[in-house]
């Protein structure tokens, strides 16, 4: 008598369907393996649930009688994971922008550079997003989401894989997102235009605030300033409330980003970070909080069939020539670096989450386990998915582990989450049962194989 | 105490050179036997070259290193300093913000790029620092970065030559006319326009300097509430201009034009000029050499547009012979790799010495970055920034074999590796190619501007 | 005045004496002249039969009439002494749009790139601009010979070889011409390309079947031609005629080792007889092959950067050298207009990093001479070949050589250009500063 909720059905009117909620808000999953959080395994243990919260972990605990029961046999119970950088659940702005040229290049709108820094990805928040019921189906349950747009989109915030638009926000306003995106057409239309920009408009931020602060106190006898909600988004930013969540993909990326950190002084996490390897030292130096991002570069298959189209390219370099071996293995190398990139911040001792911005669904399992596969223990992957990331997010008081009093966000998965055949069972939300039907995982792969771009 | 208060200082200055060194490698040398080209101080027979911690210590006869040192024996060879190229767009990840005539504001230091491979190819021509330019789409361009090619090193901040003197990139003629009269129809659309574009950025920031010290004045004074005026990171940069703080490196090629701005930057007050390119720079050589402008010009690239149709290779020779401080740059990537091959040209157009034409390349590109003190010739005291060849380096047959940077060997012929990435694209197939045609009459300088400049040209 | 001034003005007094030495300006009209003429004393490199020293070429109704150490000179020929001096046949450049553009960026000035990809019947030919400003420029530094070529996609049109003298492209015309096949480039074009191999493949692909349709047409109308003269008007088959006749040259531009390869296959598959490779920027990965073709290339240019990020940085500068040791023919081109005055610096580079410079010197004269049919006129210094060779102070191919003398078809060239007169002009300019 669980409640199943496959959204496909919900979309239509309510006239067909009768949603037929679940009798109770207590759940006990029995005789299961908990990771309550790294390092932290107890079996045969019992998971109370009550309202949205655990109330209790561990063996030999007592079961409430209106508890429903969830036979925990041969399951592997995690704590929900959290993603640091993502756009599942956020609408698209409409296209309003007008394709013509534009008369002043130089002194372009703020739209049109894409400096929106004052919009709230909650303005775009869609709880019927079909991803974000594929994302909860890999166990996540809690996201760091940001508007679309150019350099400054907007303000992010951490929500809850469940519920309403408004319910699902756990954090409203917890950074401010920037990207190296540079505006077609207008100021500022390279990167070198971006990072003048982006020093400017902190300055002038800074500038306005503290002339802001003496026009409040006292009105009379000068000008008034008028009020930049370009510039005021910046305010809890310069004030160290709100850190900046900026993408950094690539090596010059972080880099750059860095140094506008050490230059300006701002907070910033880095999500979604794909070169960081050698940057490392820099990283940790500077305090930045990171996101790694779980798309990797395609590795050769090994036992490669004699391809007649490929050989036909590689003649070009003269078959089995010594070239092309070296060739291929400073290819494979390299890949090999962006698989132990999070290998490598672990052994530095710099604490890192992840990012789901690039990396499609049918990957994410898959890429965990090649970076396990290249060194990092299970227990450090299971850190970068839940305590760290909710360290970061300023939100561990209340996710990230499985303890009484935090909210219930569970994965339950048949054999350990990690293994090469583990399934994903149930999730729970806030305290909210997800079965995971395995026709609907399924499907969700061979839609998002025909859905090439 | 006392004993206490040492360690503390030890360790602090153990922090301070590990973090100093971290970020600018400096090795140890000694250059044995070579011919040495100082270029300022004569030619020296089978001397030798004593670098430590990246600075010459001594040139003279029968030097000694002590142990671990690599010894080079340069018996046969020729040394000289390592060569500068004053106008290059390499290590950069964008040139030209084209999107307004003034752009004083943006920094290509902000955009180096460590990784480019033409780095290292730049290094098997003997070249140790370029100026890394903004483009010339703009009337006032932006800031520019003088970097050694310390080409292997990662961290984009190493390659900076940290402490040369701030530069900025200006531009005259067709470029800024047609990138934003021709296609955008925004002033300037004519030389007359460059010339108003380039007096209103000046006085408009002499109008803000004037703004913040009146301000900074008055806030000090008891009960003053009032506003500053508002932050502008464009008027900054110019006001450091009129205050003498930036060298100004401008794109020219027409006389008349070279002429405007010597007029112009009289009237502002300004003297740290220096022009690039400079093909027409030969007719107005008398008035240069008066105005103390100094000169970076192509050996003999003409006829590419028509501000070069009536230019001449004897350019730099001329310039030379009339007293203008004279340079031969490249910009571009294949030119740097044979800078010492251009110098040699104005032996044949012109007839200048050897010390002259080497010193196109040396110590007058150093004085045109205000870098004179430190590299540009081979003097007790200097960097270590030396380039050996097999062969007098103007001679075309010369081969450069060994380039050294702060005393660190970054190029040696006989270790030249067959893969010098650094970094590889994954995706990028094994057997990517890039045939380079000369023909794209696409100039260096306009790189990122070049949408405009095909739409006005109808170029595919 | 200053001390300074007073500095610069003796100097540039100096430099300007030294400058009309050099340049023999004060005795020099700006018209060629025809005549007969001693070149007496000279260090002659013939390219094919040695050097010879102290030597005399005597000139005389366009042709060398003698050559030799004891010589005698004709009646009323003018004597050159060459005392000290060199004399080396006309340098020939295998690629150039000289003639065929003025101002690079301008398209007004551009007539080798025609809107079309299947136009061979388009002759460079009648395009060429005899009153070139680039002209001069170029020939006052030995190069006497260059091929003005067409430039696009697939089959741009007919190439011409010309002398740098003549005031019709008909007195220019040297006596070749060739259609030029650009083969459909795998490669990216320059590094503006940002297309995905994919989009290159399918592009590539596309071209391919364009010329093979093209090809199986112009046989099917040669066998036409052959049992019945056509006399339907089909320029583009006209043009191709004489190639699949064998009577005319296909130069074929490919750069990328796989193009390269691509080319001797399709070559041979159609049995093309007369070809030349033109660009081969990846010829040395495949000299074998190119070797075993027997096909001659024209390599160029040589101060280029490698085609690979990670090709050892002196590939381009090796390329030619790598060529030839694997047996491959091997001419030079700049591929330029307003710079093909440096001919010489790309072979030296060329001679340093691998070729030699005897096989330097011989890919811009003989060999190219030979490839274009010409070599009975052009391309070394010997009796009954044209008078087309330059006097210099050394080797031309060094940067501190000054070229004394230039000789085409027996005229001898004014030593005067644009570029000369500016110096002239210039040197020391009148008036100067305008004092206050």
């Amino acid at each position: 008598m669980l409640a199943l909720f496959t959204h496909t059905f919900l979309v239509v009117s309510a006239q067909d369907v009768r949603i037929l909620p679940a009798v109770s808000r207590s759940y006990a999953i029995t005789q299961v393996t908990v990771i309550q959080g790294p390092g932290r395994k107890v079996e045969g243990a019992t998971v109370v649930i009550k309202d949205g919260l655990i109330t209790a972990v561990g063996k030999g605990v007592a079961i409430p009688s209106d508890a429903i029961q969830v036979k925990g046999d041969s399951l592997y119970v995690y704590p929900g994971f959290i993603d640091g950088l993502s756009r599942t659940g956020v609408n698209k702005p409409r296209e309003d922008v007008p394709k013509e040229k534009p008369k002043d290049p130089g002194n372009p709108l703020p739209e049109s550079a894409g400096i929106t820094p004052y919009q709230d990805v909650r303005s775009f928040l869609n709880p019927l997003d079909k991803s974000i019921e594929e994302w909860r189906a890999l166990g996540f349950t809690v996201i760091q989401v940001v508007p679309y747009g150019g350099m400054l989109p907007g303000s992010a915030a951490v929500i809850s894989l469940t519920g309403t638009a408004d319910k699902m926000v756990m954090v409203p306003g917890a950074a401010l997102y920037a990207e190296l995106t540079t505006a077609e057409r207008v100021y500022p239309n390279t990167i070198l235009g971006l990072l003048a920009k982006w020093k400017e408009l902190y300055r002038q931020a800074q500038q306005a605030k503290s002339y802001a602060t003496l026009y409040a106190s006292n009105h009379t006898g000068v000008e008034s300033p008028g009020t930049d909600r370009v510039l005021e988004a910046f305010y809890p930013v310069i004030d160290k409330k709100a850190p900046v969540l900026f993408k950094a993909e690539k090596n010059l990326d972080v880099q750059r980003i860095l140094s506008l950190k050490n230059q300006l002084g701002f907070n910033v996490l880095l999500a979604e970070v794909k070169e960081g390897w050698d940057l490392i030292p820099s990283i940790k130096a500077s305090g930045a909080s990171v996101f790694l991002s779980l798309e990797l570069p395609e590795e050769k298959k090994e036992k490669e069939k004699i391809d007649k189209e490929k050989l036909k390219d590689d003649q070009a370099i003269v078959p089995d020539s010594l070239e092309r071996k070296a060739l291929e293995k400073r290819k494979a190398d390299f890949t090999a670096l962006y698989v132990a990139q999070a290998l490598a911040f672990q052994n530095a001792g710099v604490p890192f989450g992840f990012s789901s911005l690039s990396v499609k669904i049918k990957d994410v399992q898959p890429n965990l386990r090649r970076i396990i596969k290249a060194g990092l223990k299970e227990d450090d992957v299971l850190a970068a998915l839940t305590t760290n990331p909710a360290k970061a997010l300023g939100i561990s008081d209340r996710v990230g582990s499985i303890d009484p009093g935090k909210i219930a966000n569970l994965v339950i998965s048949r054999k350990p989450y990690f293994d090469e055949k583990a399934k994903v069972k149930y999730v729970f939300v806030e305290g909210k049962l997800y079965k995971v039907e395995p026709a609907v995982v399924e499907k969700t792969d061979a839609e998002k194989k025909s859905e090439k771009p | 105490m006392k004993k206490y208060l040492t360690s503390v200082l030890n360790i602090l200055l153990l922090l301070v050179a590990v973090t100093y060194g971290f970020a600018q490698e400096k090795g140890n040398l000694l250059i044995k036997g070579g011919t040495v080209l100082t270029v300022t101080k004569g030619t020296l027979e089978k001397t030798d070259v004593l670098i430590r911690n990246g600075i010459i210590t001594q040139i003279g006869k029968d030097l000694s290193a002590s142990a671990g040192v690599r010894v080079i024996d340069a018996a046969g060879k020729f040394v000289m300093p390592g060569i500068i190229d004053a106008h290059s767009h390499a290590a950069l990840d964008a040139i030209n913000e084209a999107t307004s005539p003034v752009t004083a504001e943006v920094f290509t230091g902000d955009v180096l790029n460590p990784f480019q491979v033409g780095l290292y190819r730049a290094l098997g021509g003997g070249v140790t620092s370029i100026h890394a330019m903004h483009g010339s789409a703009n009337a006032i361009g932006g800031e520019c970065e003088t970097i050694k090619l310390r080409y292997g090193v990662k961290d984009a901040d190493a390659l900076r030559m940290e402490g040369a003197p701030r530069t900025i990139k200006f531009a005259l003629g067709e470029n800024p006319t047609r990138v934003h009269g021709g296609a955008n129809n925004i002033v300037p659309r004519t030389r007359m326009g460059v010339e108003f574009v380039i007096r209103e950025a000046f006085s408009k920031a002499k109008a803000y300097g004037e703004a913040w010290d009146t301000y900074n004045k008055s806030k000090t004074q008891k009960g003053f509430r009032g506003a500053p005026p508002a932050y502008s990171h464009r008027l900054e940069t110019l006001s450091d201009i009129l205050k003498g703080n930036i060298i100004i490196h401008c794109h020219s090629y027409r006389a008349d034009e070279i002429y405007m701005l010597l007029k112009v930057c009289t009237d502002f007050g300004i003297k740290k000029l220096v022009f690039q390119h400079v093909n027409e720079g030969f007719k107005v050589a008398p008035e240069l050499a008066k105005f103390g402008a100094m000169a970076s010009v192509f050996a003999d690239w003409w006829a590419y547009k028509f501000e070069v149709y009536y230019s001449t290779a004897y350019n730099a020779a001329i310039l030379t012979k009339n007293g203008v401080v004279t340079s031969i740059n490249s910009d571009d990537g294949e030119l740097m790799r044979h800078l010492y091959h251009e110098a040699g040209k104005t032996q044949k157009y012109g007839g200048l010495t050897d010390d002259e034409a080497l010193s196109l390349i040396t110590i007058n590109p150093a004085k045109q970055l205000g870098i004179e003190n430190r590299v540009g010739s081979l003097e007790v005291g200097k960097e270590a920034d030396v380039a050996i060849f097999q062969g007098h380096p103007l001679s075309t047959y010369a081969i450069p074999v060994i380039t050294v940077v702060d005393g660190i060997v970054r190029f040696d012929r006989e270790k030249d590796p067959d893969d010098v990435r650094i970094y590889v694209d994954p995706k990028e197939p094994l057997d990517a190619s890039v045939i380079h045609s000369t023909n794209d009459y696409v100039d260096n300088c306009m790189q990122q501007a070049e949408s405009n400049y095909n739409n006005l040209f109808e170029l595919k | 005045m200053t001390a300074v001034n007073i500095f610069i003005k003796l100097r540039v007094a100096a430099a300007t004496i030294f400058a009309l030495i050099t340049l023999q300006l004060y005795a020099q009209s700006p018209k060629a002249k025809f005549g007969t003429f001693a070149l007496t004393h000279a260090t002659i490199q013939t390219v094919t039969k040695g050097t010879i020293e102290d030597g005399t070429v005597i000139i005389a109704d366009g042709k060398i009439t003698a050559l030799g150490k004891d010589v005698a000179v004709p009646q009323g020929a003018e004597i050159i002494d060459c005392s000290g001096k060199w004399i080396y046949p006309g340098m020939i450049d295998g690629g150039t749009h000289l003639g065929l553009s003025e101002v690079g960026s301008d398209p007004r000035t551009r007539d080798f790139n025609e809107v079309g990809d299947v136009i061979p019947q388009l002759k460079a030919l009648s395009a060429i601009n005899p009153n070139s400003v680039l002209i001069p420029v170029t020939r006052v530094s030995g190069v006497t010979t260059v091929i003005a070529t067409p430039e696009g996609d697939l089959m741009p049109g007919t190439a011409a070889l010309i002398n740098l003298h003549g005031y019709t492209p008909d007195q220019m015309f040297a006596g070749f011409e060739g259609v030029v096949l650009v083969f459909p480039n795998t490669g990216r074009k320059g590094f503006l390309d940002r297309r995905t191999p994919e989009e290159i493949r399918k592009a590539t692909d596309k071209a391919l079947s364009k010329l093979n349709e093209s090809w199986d047409l112009a046989v099917q109308y040669h066998k036409l031609d052959s049992a019945s003269k056509s006399t339907k008007y089909y320029p583009e088959m006209q043009a191709l005629l004489p190639v699949i006749r064998g009577e005319r040259t296909l130069i074929i531009e490919a750069n990328t080792s796989k193009d390269i390869l691509a080319v001797l296959k399709w070559v041979a598959d159609r049995k093309v007889k007369k070809v030349i490779l033109t660009g081969v920027a990846e010829g040395w990965r495949v000299a074998a092959e190119i070797a075993k073709a027997g096909i001659p290339v024209i390599a160029g240019p040589v101060l280029a950067e490698p085609t690979r990020d990670y090709d050892r940085y002196d590939k381009a500068y090796a390329n030619p050298g790598l060529l030839k040791k694997a047996g491959v023919t091997v001419a030079l081109r700049t591929t330029q207009a307003e710079n093909v005055r440096n001919l010489p610096y790309n072979a030296a580079f060329a001679a340093a990093y691998g070729l030699g410079k005897d096989e330097a010197l011989r890919s811009v004269t003989i060999v190219p001479a030979e490839m274009f049919g010409v070599a009975d006129k052009l391309g070394s210094i010997e009796v009954g070949k044209n008078a087309t060779l330059f006097v210099s102070d050394g080797d031309p191919f060094e940067t501190k050589t000054n070229i004394l003398h230039v000789f085409i078809g027996g005229w001898e060239m004014p030593m005067t250009s644009r570029q000369t007169e500016l110096y002239q002009e210039f040197l020391q300019r009148d008036p100067g500063v305008t004092k206050k």
